[in-house]
């Protein structure tokens, strides 16, 4: 028997006498495969969720009504997130309007999965320019200006929205990519044209 | 080797099983970078279907337009054909875009996915010039005139826009057919080419019968 040999039954009988001992090597082993596993899980997870989770100083309302109706509509918040409103949806085909829009028009675009900018009349004009450029580059959007309401700028999806300040914090885009036919649309598919054209 | 196999006949089960763990975490790992079904926000499937969305939007707009203002029976059936075909592809490409979880707008710019094409990188467009940032796309003023038009006044304008939007169309097709595997993206993508393409044939021959070479 040489040598190595020998050394290798020592090692084997060693084993067999200490074979209750602890695998600490197969725990760390199986502990980093179950971390990486876990963090690349976590991550896809991440990845695969909208983004409207992490919008700070998102409003929202539940219970909604969505009747039509040609009448006035008294609605809770200026501008409204939502409620009955009129048979003509306001077309939202990426579209910038310099006069307020009729509220029951508008709230019908809402239910079509658009969102809706609107900004207090005396905006400065670089401000507005670049939610235009927003705008014009987004179908299912539209932006008007909005008479008292009680922010600059105010963005609105059916049941959400979100008051700021300034026309460039990061939560315009953040919020155009959550909400534009975004889980809240009462009607997947609608249109955004063919209705109510002028402000 | 026999020595070799009652020595380590503790350690072998361990080691088979870590080399089965680490095959199905490589594997794992690998479909998390390549994602075949999941293209990414950001990728060139989610923006030509977001993209192609809106410019199919504007076919279905234009057909009906035209199919108020024509009394031409073979008109209003390709128009009719067109806001059918259209309206349910803009229904497919929304689909992948839920399953991807990839959201329906992209703030930065249309046609960022097909940079490059014919100087139209996307980006900033000018006052209601943002539409026709697309290849293909009819601007409001084309729009609101077809509106007001009717008979075959009506007809030559819907068949000269549609034909220059199906053309769009079809280098968007292409355009994607060039950058993605995905299945489903390539298929849908390749009807495009093939369907519209024919009828851009069909329209020129109903434009050549009413005197007006495409």
């Amino acid at each position: 028997m040489s040598k190595s040999a020998r050394n290798r039954a020592q090692r084997n009988r060693k084993n067999v006498l200490t074979k209750r001992e602890v695998p600490w090597g197969g725990i760390a082993f199986f502990t980093v495969i179950g971390l990486v596993a876990a963090v690349a899980i976590g991550y896809a997870f991440l990845q695969s969720r909208p983004a409207d989770a992490a919008i700070a100083g998102l409003i929202e309302k539940d219970g909604l009504g969505q009747d039509h109706t040609t009448g006035t509509v008294r609605y809770e918040s200026s501008p409204p997130m939502g409620g009955d409103h009129d048979p003509m949806w306001q077309n939202c085909d990426a579209r910038v309007y310099d006069k307020q829009l009729r509220n029951e028009n508008a709230v019908h675009s809402l239910e079509h999965g658009a969102v809706w900018i609107t900004y207090r009349p005396g905006l400065a004009a670089d401000q507005i320019e670049r939610l235009s450029g927003k705008i014009e580059n987004t179908d299912y959007s539209m932006m008007s200006p909005y008479a008292g309401q009680d922010a600059p700028i105010i963005m609105t999806a059916w049941g959400k929205q979100l008051k700021l300040q300034d026309a460039s914090d990061a939560r315009v885009d953040a919020f155009l990519r959550a909400f534009v036919k975004g889980p809240q649309t009462l009607e997947p598919g609608a249109a955004c044209s063919g209705a109510k054209d002028a402000a | 080797m026999t020595d070799g196999s009652t020595g380590s006949r503790g350690r072998r089960p361990t080691a088979a099983l870590a080399a089965l763990v680490l095959a199905v975490a490589g594997l794992l790992a690998a479909w998390q970078g390549l994602r075949p079904d999941r293209p990414g926000g950001g990728g060139p499937e989610a923006g030509f279907a977001r993209d192609m969305s809106v410019h199919h939007a504007q076919a279905v707009r234009m057909s009906f337009l035209v199919r108020d203002g024509s009394e031409d029976e073979r008109v209003r059936l390709l128009a009719y054909d067109v806001i059918n075909t259209q309206s349910a592809q803009i229904g497919m490409m929304t689909a992948w875009l839920d399953e991807w979880g990839a959201p329906k707008a992209d703030p930065a710019g249309r046609m960022r996915w097909m940079a490059g094409h014919g100087g139209h990188g996307g980006g900033r467009a000018g006052s209601g010039g943002g539409a026709a940032a697309m290849p293909g796309m009819a601007t409001r003023d084309q729009l609101a005139r077809l509106e007001k038009a009717s008979g075959r006044d009506a007809e030559v304008r819907y068949l000269q826009l549609m034909i220059a939007h199906h053309r769009g169309g079809v280098a968007m097709a292409e355009a994607v057919l060039a950058r993605t595997d995905h299945p489903r993206v390539r298929r849908l993508a390749r009807t495009m080419v093939d369907g519209q393409r024919s009828e851009i044939t069909l329209m020129t021959d109903m434009l050549r019968e009413r005197g007006i070479r495409a």
